[in-house]
């Protein structure tokens, strides 16, 4: 049945009523303006990764919608109050104001107003307001106390995915030590912009099963995860801090997972040149988790645990599984680049035809996925490849785009903003264990659209 | 481009009730560092204006401004055409345009947009860096109108000007200036209104538009829930301005006096008691004698209906007591609508609020109830207190009303249902049926195995 309907849509031309000339992979823009875009914003990423750090407070240097945005965006996302502060800059400080003045008093009036508020670190990031005035931001530190982080963030330039690498750079630029010590079980994690709470908890994990001691930057696998507690949203509450941060440069080992983090590989290794740097353009699917493991193996002279094994046994099985249907399909991705790339190996690794990828924004990544269309742009675009797909995997504005058409298209909720779905915090699509639960949630929407596409004919 | 001038004149609006206390000149608040919460001018600016289905519109800024904001208001439209307000375009400016300009960028978008998607009208925002960078948009958006015959409006509110109520008055500048009187409608009556400042989130006004028919008023324009621009372009032939909720539109409407010498009343419609006075508001004003006798007769028969349907929940919430920790006209229009049920709300917070809600939350209350300034420390002794029952709050309370093991509703979260109009009343009404009768806030108050018992 599903092989029929794939060969009758074989049959048909797959020419949409739009007809498109094929856009490019390029870093330069193809229209001059985005229709429902999918790009997000550098202090975006660069807010969410100090809310990754314990008792930081994320502090936006900008007009107070930058911060009110970015707020209302995450706590509807994950469902939690969001810790973020903001500068507000107004008509007479644009102008007049070089920027100390105005995060200065902010952070004095947010620390009088709430004397319970004992923040660690203050980080900063700018926004295209204050980058347009150019500010300069970095003589804040020696004003204040608390340890202080700047990272320049304009909104023009880049997009969520470079706002938290740049951060996780300039955390370990700024903060950590320089040394040549090591400590041979040392390891820290560079986990990219799209993982969800839970992926960075359960890759940490799986590298303390290994036997090392484990940090990860950002981290948020206590921060968004959704837990009930008292005081939440006024300060990040990630498993690193200050300290740890400081202490970075005698880790033995950095795993840099996803092309955008290896700028913060890099400034690590600047600090200890004996630092191994193992690199991971993502985690999902057999052959990259092997290379993980053999990595991880060779390090420590040790076996896997035994549910690790068992796992990519479990994997193996639903490959096999979910490949009719995984393979007789044909998807459309949209999202960072990061995390497109994940998937799209995932799912060619069982026969699926990836359509298109429509990226945030240019990485070179983007070079290695193989699909017929791969290219930087906006939901205007990626709804041109919506119609003769099986399945989208998108974020919450495909939801609309698709049921406006007529054919039935499956859609998986990936990458921010998911305002559809409680318990985006907890999502994994990681490891063998993750890459298992993904390839059955997608192979349950195939049938689920295919099996309802039938009954209609 | 806005100028000071206007800036000075917006913050210091004479029919404003924030400004009657206030030293001349004084005007209103502006952002200080690190104390501003909420949205920008800018945001403002466009959830006063998206609304209009049948217009695109443009935001000529960096990536912030609108990647994170599409999408995101439940503001309902009939417009049979392509929904716009759904949709979200932005020219996304990149470091290029800062450096020499983004005008020939939001030309070229404009041109785009009029080929791909032919909408009655265009309205471009400006933002921060595109207002700091000096784009000229006003002549981009002048020549854009003139080469595609249809309205292009210049909506200046950049973030740094001010907060999101200051956003609304600059959006209210925009469509006087641009649109308003700019149109002829097909026929008028003596009771053509205008409702300003509804924006019919979650179809608010759907559930009172329909009592406007019955009674025989007509709404000849609307800014701008399920509003239409070739609607407001004739707003000038109204005979009256209904203000709905919205302080911050009250220039547009003395403006619209001084000019067309519309007069305008504000009212609200959430609860019985407020439903039945905004109707009559209305028609008092128009000052049609059968009008108001049909409106009389209207509201007596909805408000028996009403009462029916009421009777099972009045059964249900009879003793109940509330504590409300919400901003602004909130702080009296739920506790209106909560006594309306038969709650006896305890306390309400009036933090944020005005000389003017002070006095209508007080009124509503009445000399028991206590108005909290500082509700976050305040609320959790009330509730111990006075023994309430259920906290309705912002989703930061929710702690509280676990730890004291009574119910919550969180009514800062985006609802789903209206709770306009007298149906409303019935939405809200069910929503505290089953917040009362949730086992969940007693559940998760228990004590882990491992904590002392």
């Amino acid at each position: 049945m599903n092989q029929n309907s794939h060969c009758e849509a074989l049959q048909k031309p797959r020419q949409s009523k739009n007809a498109y000339l094929e856009i490019p992979l390029s870093k330069h823009e193809h229209k001059p303006l985005q229709v429902n875009p999918i790009k997000l914003s550098q202090p975006m990423g660069a807010a969410l990764a100090f809310m990754g750090i314990r008792n930081c407070m994320p502090l936006m240097h900008g007009s107070q919608g930058c911060a009110s945005y970015a707020k209302v965006f995450f706590t509807r996302h994950y469902n939690e109050s969001i810790p973020l502060y903001n500068t507000s800059v107004g008509d007479i400080t644009a102008i007049l104001d070089g920027g100390d003045y105005s995060i200065l008093m902010a952070i004095e009036n947010i620390t009088k107003k709430n004397t319970t508020l004992k923040p660690e670190l203050i980080g900063l990031c700018t926004t295209g307001l204050t980058e347009t005035k150019g500010d300069d931001v970095r003589n804040v530190a020696t004003h204040i106390e608390i340890p202080y982080c700047y990272v320049n963030t304009p909104d023009y330039e880049g997009g969520m995915e470079s706002g938290w690498a740049l951060t996780a750079k300039a955390l370990i630029k700024q903060h950590t030590k320089k040394t040549t010590t090591i400590e041979a079980n040392k390891l820290l994690l560079l986990p990219h912009a799209s993982m969800q709470p839970i992926e960075v908890e359960k890759i940490k994990e799986f590298c303390e099963s290994f036997g090392f001691e484990t940090y990860a930057l950002p981290d948020l696998s206590t921060s968004l995860d959704g837990y009930l507690s008292q005081n939440q949203g006024k300060l990040g509450t990630g498993a690193i801090g200050i300290k740890e941060i400081r202490e970075l440069g005698t880790c033995a080992t950095v795993v840099s997972i996803g092309l955008s983090m290896q700028i913060a590989a890099k400034a690590l290794l600047e600090k200890n040149q004996n630092i191994l740097h193992l690199h991971f353009d993502h985690l999902m699917g057999q052959e990259n988790n092997d290379n993980f493991v053999s990595a991880l193996m060779k390090i420590r002279q040790n076996e896997p645990k035994s549910s690790i094994k068992r796992w990519r046994g479990r994997l193996q099985d639903a490959m096999l599984d979910s490949h009719f249907l995984i393979g007789s399909s044909h998807f459309v991705i949209t999202g960072e680049p990061d995390m497109c790339v994940g998937m799209c190996e995932l799912l060619c690794s069982v026969g699926g035809t990836i359509d298109a990828v429509i990226a945030t924004v240019y990485s070179s990544v983007l070079e290695t996925i193989s699909a017929k269309n791969v290219f930087v742009g906006d939901l205007e675009d990626a709804e041109i490849y919506f119609e003769n797909a099986d399945l989208v995997i998108s974020n919450y504005h495909a939801e609309r785009l698709l049921h406006m058409q007529e054919r039935h298209t499956g859609l998986i909720l990936r990458g921010f903003p998911n305002y559809e779905e409680l318990g985006n915090q907890l999502k994994n699509d990681q490891l063998y264990e993750g890459s298992t639960y993904f390839l059955f949630e997608v192979a349950n929407k195939l049938r689920e659209i295919k099996h309802h596409a039938n009954i209609n004919e | 481009m806005v100028s000071r001038a206007k800036i000075k004149e917006l913050m210091n609006e004479s029919a404003c009730s924030h400004n009657k206390d206030k030293k001349k000149g004084e005007g209103c608040d502006m952002p200080k560092p690190g104390m501003a919460a909420g949205g920008c001018a800018f945001d403002g600016a466009q959830i006063s204006l998206f609304p209009y289905a049948d217009a695109v519109h443009l935001v000529h800024g960096p990536q912030t401004c609108l990647g994170a904001s599409w999408e995101t208001r439940e503001t309902l439209s009939s417009y049979s055409g392509r929904n716009h307000t759904v949709m979200g375009f932005t020219t996304g400016i990149t470091t290029n345009d800062v450096i020499f300009g983004g005008d020939k960028r939001l030309s070229s978008s404009i041109d785009y947009i009029v080929e791909h998607y032919a909408p009655e009208a265009i309205f471009v925002y400006s933002t921060c860096v595109t207002a700091m960078v000096g784009d000229d948009i006003d002549m981009t958006c002048k020549k854009a109108s003139e080469k595609h015959a249809i309205p292009v409006v210049p909506v200046h509110a950049p973030g740094f000007v001010g907060g999101k109520n200051f956003g609304s008055r600059l959006a209210g500048e925009a469509v006087l200036e641009h649109l308003i009187g700019t149109q002829e409608p097909e026929y008028t009556t003596p009771y053509d209104i205008n409702l300003i400042g509804d924006y019919n989130v979650t179809g608010d006004m759907w559930e009172y538009l329909p009592l406007f028919e019955k009674i025989g008023i007509r709404v000849l324009s609307s800014l701008s829930g399920d509003g239409r621009v070739g609607d407001i372009r004739t707003a000038h032939r109204a005979k009256l301005n209904v203000i709905v909720c919205a302080k911050s539109l009250i220039t547009l409407c003395r403006k619209m006096q001084e000019n067309y010498n519309i007069p305008w009343v504000s009212v609200s419609f959430y609860g019985k008691r407020d439903t039945s006075f905004a109707i009559m508001e209305i028609v008092n004003a128009l000052g049609d004698e059968t009008l108001i006798q049909r409106a009389k007769e209207v509201i007596a028969e909805e408000e028996t209906k009403l009462e029916e349907k009421l009777l099972p929940y009045k059964k249900l919430f009879a003793g109940k007591k509330a504590v409300l920790n919400t901003g602004g006209n909130k702080a009296w229009s739920i506790a209106s609508g909560l006594q309306d049920l038969g709650i006896e709300v305890v306390a309400t917070s009036v933090r944020k609020s005005t000389a003017e809600d002070k006095e209508k939350a007080r009124e509503y209350l009445g000399e028991e109830g206590i108005l909290m300034m500082a509700p976050a420390s305040e609320q959790s002794k009330i509730i111990d207190e006075k023994n309430a029952d259920i906290l309705l709050a912002g989703g930061r309370s929710l702690y509280t009303a676990i730890k004291k093991k009574i119910s919550f509703i969180d009514v800062n979260q985006e609802k789903k249902v209206s709770y306009g109009g007298y149906n409303g009343l019935l939405n809200l009404a069910e929503d505290l049926k089953y917040a009362f009768s949730n086992p969940v806030f007693a559940n998760v108050s228990k004590k882990a195995p491992w904590e002392a018992q």
